[in-house]
């Protein structure tokens, strides 16, 4: 008789239900899986078959034919396993096939019968969510990432063996409680450690309260990566909501440790400067997997010397900082991944680094600084609303400085401007739409602004960058309109002509 | 006129110069573009005798090409010729806007230095350039970029003399020479854009350094600003003192390579610059007495009083923003609101070393 068992296929972040059936055929032993399963899929059957051996279970010498419906949509990764182990033994009846009604299944299986988790549980047990789905076996090891769900009724096992015992009703396995979101972005590195450097800090500030990119240039030990490396613990911790977003991307990526517990500080990502344009937006063999700046989600993606990328991996960058989403098309499909990321950019001041150095002198010649400088001004740039060039502090300054203000003070400063813009525009700064903080200017503002920018040569881009960091500038002050002070400020947070 | 109708109808008689027969020039700059180059012209020029025969076609091409930008021709010995002290002058010299020989009525310093300039000698030079502007006279340099750029800016509205090392259809360098760029407005503004060269002639090493010559022989005292051991401006100071122009030298900081040129100018007694006055005495012109109160006034009303004693304690070297700050002692956003007022009021220059002041305090 068939049977059947329900599984997900996880093409990128997008979930398919999949039908896994089974049934015993006339013709020679055997396992035949079909369905496009890729290679992965199919040594599922060698898997199973060793896994049933382990586990005592009987196998018939009979053929069975183990089918991924819908029969089109390719199949990838080891969790169709345990839905296929189900399937096999409610088709033989090792387990009630009654018992299979309403179940789904997720995990690998080793050859000793042992489960594992698979990357991307958590998005395939959220996408079980709601589908007429009673049960759904995880592997115990990945039952913390599953509990995360909610409205799903986990059964955590072991092994193949402890399947079949809880689905012949002998056993009903313990379900751990969801442990409690943490938020460790108290163990960051704070911002006291940042002496002097009073620039690059109010800079930080602002493109934290506003959500706006940032770009750092300056030459090597300035303090660029000190700095960037901070910003998370200025941002307010993530919802729940955003946080689950960032740890389903980290998980269909393969990144999260299935039994960590929901964070909800704002991820960080700092791919080298050598990444390729896969590992960066994403990519790889088959099924694209989300690269950094996915990973980076709803936190900082920090990009050290910008300069050196390929240009066609920073081209790439462009239209996913502009929407929000990376979407890649390959052969085997097009998937999607959430990319909304705070970009920080850090490049030297010129190619040797040493331009502006008062203890040593650039050694480029100018046609090189200009041709080096003027890469900054590519449509990339364009989209960085707050640009500073940093200048090293001395080392005798440094030990001689006072720590600076620390995280928690400059956060919740951040987090007051965020709550005004919020009430405001219901966005980030960032995010807001120019045209509207434009008009919601005053009279004396609005002309302030059009002699800045004619006296300055602004593009019309360049206004609205000025537009939004004035906002958040006024936010940080707790002014409720746009000052003339806010605006000249605003302006000052772009680049020195070469 | 009775010229003859020149091949392809070029437009002689807009590019000659006034007193310069537009049919001799013709004849002139046939016999330079069909060698190449301008030595055969020199030669012939020497030797006083008739022009031998050129191509028309190319002449009249450089001539479209001269016409199209508003250039003026002079061959050597005509009118317009200004005063050179040159021991190889050149056979032509082709100019946009006011004719160098009346430009040069007025004394002239030539301001030159290397293109890798510090902010310093930036400073130092478009200090010196201004007084000079306000004295009366003209500022005379090579247009590059770097000391040669501070020096024209600053001198742009008292008029300045720029000598390029290509041809005028050359565009080179080429953020001067576009719409709008330094070159513009040095001819907008009454000075003169000037060249020995064909209008295509590009503008190898060979070539830049060989106008060095035109700009010391154009002056009445050469000032080298900065300039490192193989820097260009010491051709500028030897040409000088082949013809018997003063030179003088901007001491600078010992451990800049920078400061090699000026040293040994000054170790070989070459006069130290150390203000306008010395360059204007050199000159024969005085200071104009002209207060700067009102300047000064305007300062205070832009920065903060903090901002401002940094600034003058730091001129003529200009100063990291951050720094800036942590000299003021004030808080960072109101220092930048103060920088943005002050660079649109034109009284700061912002570049990626820092900031700085734009006249001496």
């Amino acid at each position: 008789m068939a049977v059947h068992v329900a599984a997900v296929a996880l093409s990128g972040l997008d979930a398919r239900p999949v039908r896994v059936e089974c049934a015993t055929t006339p013709g020679l032993p055997g396992l035949r899986l079909v369905g496009l399963p890729d290679a992965a899929v199919r040594e599922a059957a060698d898997r199973v078959r060793a896994a049933f051996h382990r586990a005592r279970l009987p196998w018939p010498d009979t053929k069975l034919v183990v089918n991924l419906a819908p029969a089109a949509l390719r199949k990838t990764g080891g969790g169709f396993d345990l839905p296929v182990a189900a399937a096999i033994a409610g088709a033989l009846n090792v387990v009630p096939p009654e018992s299979l009604r309403g179940l789904a299944a997720v995990g690998e299986l080793g050859l000793d019968g042992q489960l594992r988790p698979v990357p991307g549980l958590l998005p395939i047990v959220a996408a079980l969510r709601g589908r007429g789905i009673s049960r759904v076996a995880v592997p115990r090891d990945g039952v913390l990432e599953a509990t995360l769900v909610d409205g799903v009724s986990l059964l955590p096992v072991d092994d193949l063996g402890e399947l079949v015992a809880v689905l012949r009703g002998g056993m009903r396995p313990h379900v751990p409680v969801r442990p409690d979101p943490v938020d460790h972005r108290a163990d960051l590195p704070d911002l006291a450690d940042v002496r002097g450097q009073h620039l690059g800090r109010r800079a930080l500030e602002v493109a934290a309260a506003g959500g706006h990119h940032l770009l750092l240039a300056g030459p090597p030990g300035c303090g660029k990566t000190l700095l960037a490396r901070r910003l998370p613990s200025l941002l307010p911790p993530l919802g729940l909501d955003r946080a689950l977003e960032v740890a389903a991307v980290h998980s269909a990526a393969g990144e999260r440790d299935p039994r960590a517990p929901l964070d909800l500080c704002p991820p960080l990502r700092a791919p080298h400067h050598s990444s390729s344009a896969a590992g960066l937006l994403g990519g790889g063999s088959g099924i694209p997997r989300p690269g950094a700046l996915s990973c980076a989600h709803n936190g900082v993606l920090f990009l050290d010397e910008l300069l050196e990328m390929p240009r066609h991996v920073l081209d790439g960058l462009r239209e996913p900082l502009e929407t929000g989403e990376v979407t890649l098309t390959r052969a085997a499909g097009t998937v999607r991944y959430p990319a909304r990321v705070q970009l920080v950019a850090a490049t030297n001041p010129c190619p040797c680094g040493d331009l502006g150095r008062e203890d040593r002198a650039c050694r480029c010649r100018p046609d090189q600084v200009a041709r080096y400088r003027s890469r900054l001004s590519g449509p990339l740039l364009d989209r960085i609303d707050v640009q500073v060039d940093l200048h090293r502090v001395p080392a005798g300054d440094v030990l001689a400085l006072p720590p600076g203000e620390d995280s928690a003070t400059v956060a919740s400063r951040v987090t007051a401007a965020r709550a005004a813009a919020s009430a405001r525009d219901g966005a980030l700064t960032a995010h807001a739409d120019a045209a509207s903080l434009r008009r919601g200017l005053p009279p004396a503002a609005r002309s302030r602004l059009a002699r800045l920018a004619d006296d300055l040569g602004w593009s019309a881009r360049g206004l609205d960058r000025v537009v939004r960091v004035a906002r958040t500038v006024a936010d940080l002050a707790g002014y409720e309109r746009v000052a003339d002070e806010h605006l000249d400020e605003a302006a000052a947070y772009r680049l020195a002509p070469a | 006129m009775s010229a003859p109708r020149q091949p392809g109808d070029a437009p002689w008689h807009g590019v000659a110069a006034e007193g310069t027969d537009p049919a001799r020039l013709a004849r002139a700059v046939a016999v330079a573009v069909t060698s190449g180059g301008t030595a055969r012209l020199d030669r012939a020029l020497a030797a006083g005798s008739d022009l031998p025969a050129g191509d028309g076609r190319r002449a009249a091409t450089a001539a479209r090409s001269w016409a199209g930008r508003g250039v003026s021709v002079a061959l050597r010995g005509d009118p317009a010729w200004p005063l050179l002290r040159c021991g190889t002058p050149p056979p032509l010299l082709a100019w946009r806007g006011v004719p160098p020989a009346e430009l040069l009525r007025r004394p002239a310093a030539a301001l030159v230095g290397a293109r890798a300039a510090t902010g310093y000698g930036r400073a130092v030079a478009a200090w010196l350039a201004e007084a000079v502007g306000a004295a009366g006279g003209v500022v005379v340099s090579g247009g590059a970029l770097g000391i040669d750029a501070a020096a024209h800016e600053a001198a742009v509205g008292g008029g300045t003399l720029v000598v390029l090392g290509c041809g005028h259809g050359v565009a080179y360098p080429r953020a001067h020479a576009a719409p709008g760029g330094l070159f513009d407005r040095v001819v907008e503004a009454g000075g003169t854009v000037l060249s020995e060269r064909l209008p295509d002639g590009v503008a190898h090493a060979g070539a830049v350094r060989a106008r060095n010559r035109l700009v010391a022989g154009l002056a009445d005292a050469v000032v080298v600003v900065e300039g490192g051991a193989r820097s260009g401006s010491l051709l500028t100071a030897g040409a000088a003192a082949d013809v018997g122009v003063p030179v003088m030298a901007v001491p600078g900081d010992v451990r800049r390579d920078g400061s090699v040129a000026p040293h040994r100018l000054l170790a070989e007694g070459a006069a130290p610059c150390t203000s306008p006055a010395d360059l204007l005495a050199a000159l024969g012109t005085s200071q104009p007495q002209a207060p700067q109160d009102t300047g000064r006034t305007s300062l205070a009303g832009l920065l903060p009083d903090p901002l401002l004693r940094a600034l003058a304690d730091a001129w003529p070297r200009p100063l990291p923003v951050g720094t800036l700050v942590a000299r003021s002692g004030l808080a960072v956003g109101p220092v930048l609101a103060a920088l943005t007022r002050a660079t649109v009021a034109g009284v700061l220059v912002e570049a990626a070393e820092g900031v700085r002041l734009r006249r001496a305090p």
